[in-house]
């Protein structure tokens, strides 16, 4: 297959997917949604392509942040000897891994998270999983209950930002080739994909008009930007949120984009023990608290714009799109009704 | 400047040399990276911070209270306020901490080059201040220094050594304030913005540093204003709590900004562009 040919997309049979993961799966760590026993549906890694029935139907529950950010991780372990105070890295080297079936926000989510810890000074944590990754999409046909990707420009359906997009066209895959690792990723297993013809992406097209069509709610989000950038949101609004919101970071923890974090030691022993990174969230009393007591962000009303501002207002600034990627999943953790379709909603009014 | 750079995350052991207790409540740690190497091409500037590690107390962030200028050891200034910076004025010489740094936009001192200096702080705001203080004085050419320090009481009048040495510099003027007096002091009670309008002070060819309780710098910012200060020549270093210093993990967050990295040194224009209620 010549380089020039890569511009074009590809067809993958339905047939052909689980000999095709199963290649893939030789030289990576193969991630992919799976429901479990309970019924839930989570990305995890694949140790049997046999056993585990990948889901390509469901909104899996959690993203890929916790892969390449993990919600617990150690940074270092530290000892005190004669030697004096040391810190050592915990070697473990991340696998290769290949993300499979990701969603247009949590595929954006990824490539925010990317400008999050490698945009300044390189997170090297994050860079060592991130580096050897390979991010295959899977574009939304049919949005789920609470998705607003459209309003937050993350999909339904994505042009760029990934290695390889599926699209599920019936019985067979469309493939487009994103980044250079999805190239080399079809040019090592050519033999799976043939050319797509002019009525395959035609058929693409139609379903992205379609899915465009699809979303039950109505969220405007450019209007809370908006008003928000122009300092039009009332006090109102916030003093309502902040009294229902009880301060439990579902929204945080479940969020593909956020990405605050705690440092913290836990002793091993009187004279060892790992320092730890740990998912925090900027909506807790005790996020900006210094030692000896003074906290300049005081007040839950506070903690809950520092919130929606990061999303909606300094992230629209410094990196020009809100960093909310309409995934929905807040909507349906948050059981005090305080999630970003409430507040775009309540911004939005006049 | 920071965009080729990444972050491992591991402090590097340094070594106490010496403990200057300041006050009851303040003591200064000199200290030098335990890797002789490391420590010889260690570099940093005014106004940076250091994350300063202590085992099983994790790590908080010390501005540099020493100046570059005098190089080999560097020197921490630090308040006891909770659990990490209490463990840590109980070390002794000999003991070892974790460094990671240099972080933080620092004072420009190539702009200050030539300016009158206005220094106003506040208890340990004197630290950060005392880098640049004694860089100044350091490099030829400097302008004149007024210092204006304000303690809660006289024993809590710290950095004595380099008080004693600006009040007999020709090229200094120091003046001290308390909030309280106790027996043996004469000299002036109240607010460091008290002592503003007793100093003689050219806005235009000054430059003003403050650095203290977030009421004081309120306070002192718009006192320097009134008396004609531009915004731009108004500086002050904020404190926060931190947790990477490299601008990820939010927890110094004010307004758009991330104090580790946006600052911690801001110009009063820059932070009259955010939302002063949150210092």
């Amino acid at each position: 297959m010549r380089d020039d040919a890569m511009d074009q997309a590809f067809i993958l049979a339905k047939d052909h997917l689980k000999s095709f993961l199963r290649k893939v799966k030789k030289g990576h760590r193969l991630v992919a949604p799976v429901t479990n026993q309970h019924n839930d549906t989570l990305f995890c890694t694949i140790n049997h392509l046999d056993r585990v029935p990948i889901n390509l139907t469901e909104q899996a529950q959690n993203g890929i942040k916790s892969f390449l950010f993990p919600q617990q991780e150690t940074l270092a372990t530290y000892a005190v000897s004669a030697d004096g105070y040391r810190f050592n890295r915990t070697d473990v080297r991340p696998e290769p891994t290949v993300y499979f079936g990701v969603r247009p926000c949590d595929l954006m989510a990824v490539l925010y998270m990317d400008v999050v810890f490698m945009g300044g000074v390189k997170d090297q944590h994050y860079l060592e999983k991130r580096q050897d990754s390979v991010l295959i999409g899977l574009n939304c046909n049919a949005p789920f209950a609470n998705c607003f990707c459209s309003a937050t420009k993350s999909g339904p359906f994505l042009e760029t930002g990934f290695d390889l997009m599926f699209t599920d066209l019936g019985d067979r895959f469309l493939v487009e080739v994103g980044r250079p690792k999805g190239r080399e990723m079809l040019q090592a297993w050519q033999q799976f994909f043939t050319p797509a013809e002019a009525e395959d992406t035609r058929a693409q097209y139609q379903l992205s008009l379609e899915a465009m069509a699809g979303f039950r709610l109505d969220v405007y989000a450019d209007q809370a930007i908006q008003r928000l950038a122009a300092g039009l949101v009332p006090e109102s609004v916030w003093e309502q949120l902040s009294l229902r919101c009880q301060d439990c970071a579902g929204c945080a923890y479940i969020c593909p984009t956020c990405t605050c974090f705690t440092i913290v030691d836990r002793p091993a022993g009187p004279d060892c023990g790992e320092r730890l990174r740990s998912w925090d969230a900027c909506t807790f009393a005790g996020f900006t608290r210094l030692a000896g007591g003074h906290n300049p962000v005081a007040h839950k009303i506070h903690a809950i714009q520092t919130r929606f501002l990061h999303k909606l207002k300094y992230d629209v600034d410094k990196h020009g799109r809100p960093s909310c990627v309409g995934c929905g999943r807040c909507v349906g953790i948050c059981f005090g009704g305080t999630d970003i379709v409430r507040f775009i909603k309540m911004a939005g009014e006049d | 400047m920071s965009l080729m750079r990444s972050e491992d995350y591991l402090p590097r052991p340094a070594v106490i040399q010496k403990i200057i207790a300041e006050n009851s409540q303040i003591k200064t740690f000199v200290l030098a990276l335990a890797d002789q190497q490391a420590n010889q091409a260690f570099t940093y500037r005014p106004g940076q911070f250091m994350m300063v590690s202590l085992p099983h107390r994790g790590e908080a962030p010390i501005s540099f209270s020493s100046t570059p200028t005098r190089p080999g050891t560097i020197e921490l200034s630090v308040r006891r306020a909770g659990s990490l910076t209490a463990a840590m004025h109980a070390l002794q010489a000999g003991d070892q901490v974790g460094l990671r740094g240099p972080y933080g936009r620092p004072f420009v001192m190539e702009d200050l080059q030539g300016r009158d200096l206005l220094v106003v702080a506040g208890g340990i705001g004197l630290a950060p201040l005392r880098s640049v203080i004694n860089g100044c004085l350091d490099t030829p050419g400097h302008g004149k220094l007024t210092i204006l320090y304000g303690s809660r009481v006289p024993s809590d009048i710290a950095f004595r050594g380099d008080i004693d040495i600006w009040q007999h510099h020709p090229a200094v003027t120091c003046h001290l304030t308390v909030d309280a007096p106790e027996p043996g002091w004469d000299g002036p009670v109240g607010l460091v913005t008290g002592l503003l309008g007793q100093v003689k002070v050219d806005p235009a060819s000054s430059t003003a540093l403050v650095c203290g309780p977030p009421v004081m710098i309120a306070a002192v910012l718009t006192a320097l204003g009134k008396m004609g200060f531009a915004d731009e020549e108004i500086l002050t270093t904020m404190e926060r709590h931190m947790k990477c210093g490299i601008g990820v993990c939010r927890h110094c967050h004010l307004d758009s900004k991330l104090v580790c990295v946006d600052g911690p040194v801001f110009s009063r224009a820059q932070l009259k562009k955010l939302q002063m209620d949150r210092l």
